[in-house]
């Protein structure tokens, strides 16, 4: 099956290398396209020299907006499968080829979690709790126990690529598209993996956002699990 | 009232209407948003050369003093106005979302392909 990597890049210079090359070491059978989100570094002068393809967004759309690019270049290219992987290092390639048979198998939605077997970096501890609540947010709202709803390494198929690339949220769009996918009545599953913690950069969510990040996401699942089912639209 | 006042308040509601005006006739305003401010500003020209229209108005929703119910007419416009901007913007800017993304998987398709070509 056609697969596609969509990698979400904001001023990601000195992390991507490493990640085009552990991408490479997969040896999977997949294309790689970055999302460069009007970075003010040389992100896209990097990727341009690793012969990776990279869309290069003329305007700051935040997370959700340039993940969303890369599920409309998934629907104009018609990919089977796309994979969602940060572009910070945190999340390790070779979990890819496993994500794909998942999305094989036939589930519509698989998320790479940390807490299933709580291997490598699990956050800290303010976060774990967090990521707690929202689990048990999602679970109560839906029925479905999710352990990493904030993970943003997931693989889907054509249906949830249709449904991302015409409705995703602008920003801390994770938990709650997990739930739209949910309340579409769709097939979620995860899988462990290992994360890293980051290298360089920042992370987007700091300790002054967090009392936003709680709020807004918590109104986002409540909607995301009332809202009208999506509309699928089969592309080719 | 006092008469000043009352020029002043005329004055100023015909100055605004003027304004408004002339905001859609160079084109700064578009008709369709600038309808409800012409409105408004036609009813305070109205309000300004009559105070009794005020007085009517406070007698129909019982309210015993005709400056609150003035008040509880301009908010609720207020309040209006500023509900339907939220809208707008929200349209906005779904809209401007899907024309970068859109713009970005153009430019990126083209690379290279509209460049002159080099010596």
């Amino acid at each position: 099956m056609k697969t596609l990597v969509i990698i979400p890049a904001y001023n990601e210079r000195e992390n991507l290398p490493k990640l085009f090359e552990a991408l490479k070491e997969t040896n999977g059978n997949f294309d790689v396209i970055v999302i460069n989100d009007c970075s003010k570094d040389d992100t896209e002068a990097v990727c341009k020299s690793y012969g990776i393809k990279v869309i290069t967004l003329p305007v700051n759309l935040g997370i959700g907006g340039a993940v969303q690019t890369g599920y409309l270049y998934a629907v104009y290219h018609n990919y089977d499968i796309a994979i969602q992987i940060d572009g910070d290092g945190q999340h390790d390639p070779k979990f890819i080829p496993y994500l794909i048979k998942r999305i094989e198998e036939g589930n519509h939605l698989c998320i790479g979690s940390r807490f299933i077997e709580n291997e490598g970096f699990q956050s800290s501890k303010i976060r774990r709790i967090g990521i707690k609540y929202f689990s048990k947010l999602i679970k109560l709202l839906t029925g479905t126990l999710i352990t990493d709803p904030t993970s943003g390494y997931r693989a889907c198929n054509r249906k949830v690529i249709s449904i991302f690339a015409n409705d995703y949220p602008k920003d801390y769009p994770e938990p709650e598209t997990v739930v739209t996918v949910l309340r579409n009545k769709l097939k979620v599953s995860e899988m462990p993996v290992i994360m890293n913690a980051r290298e360089g950069g920042t992370s987007s969510i700091t300790n002054l956002k967090g009392i936003y990040y709680m709020i807004k996401v918590t109104l986002a699942i409540m909607i995301a699990s009332i809202s009208k089912k999506s509309v699928v639209k089969d592309y080719e | 009232m006092s008469s000043t006042l009352r020029l002043v308040l005329v004055i100023g509601s015909v100055l605004f209407f003027a304004f408004i005006i002339n905001m859609v006739r160079t084109k700064k305003l578009e008709l369709k948003y600038a309808l409800i401010w012409i409105i408004t500003s036609l009813s305070f020209v109205v309000m300004s050369v009559f105070p009794q229209t005020v007085f009517f108005i406070s007698k129909i929703l019982d309210v015993e003093v005709p400056a609150n119910a003035l008040f509880l007419c301009i908010i609720f416009l207020l309040l209006l106005m500023v509900f339907a901007l939220t809208v707008a913007v929200s349209r906005q800017a779904g809209r401007i979302k899907r024309l970068v993304q859109e713009v970005g998987l153009l430019k990126a398709d083209t690379e290279g392909k509209n460049k002159a070509p080099e010596k």
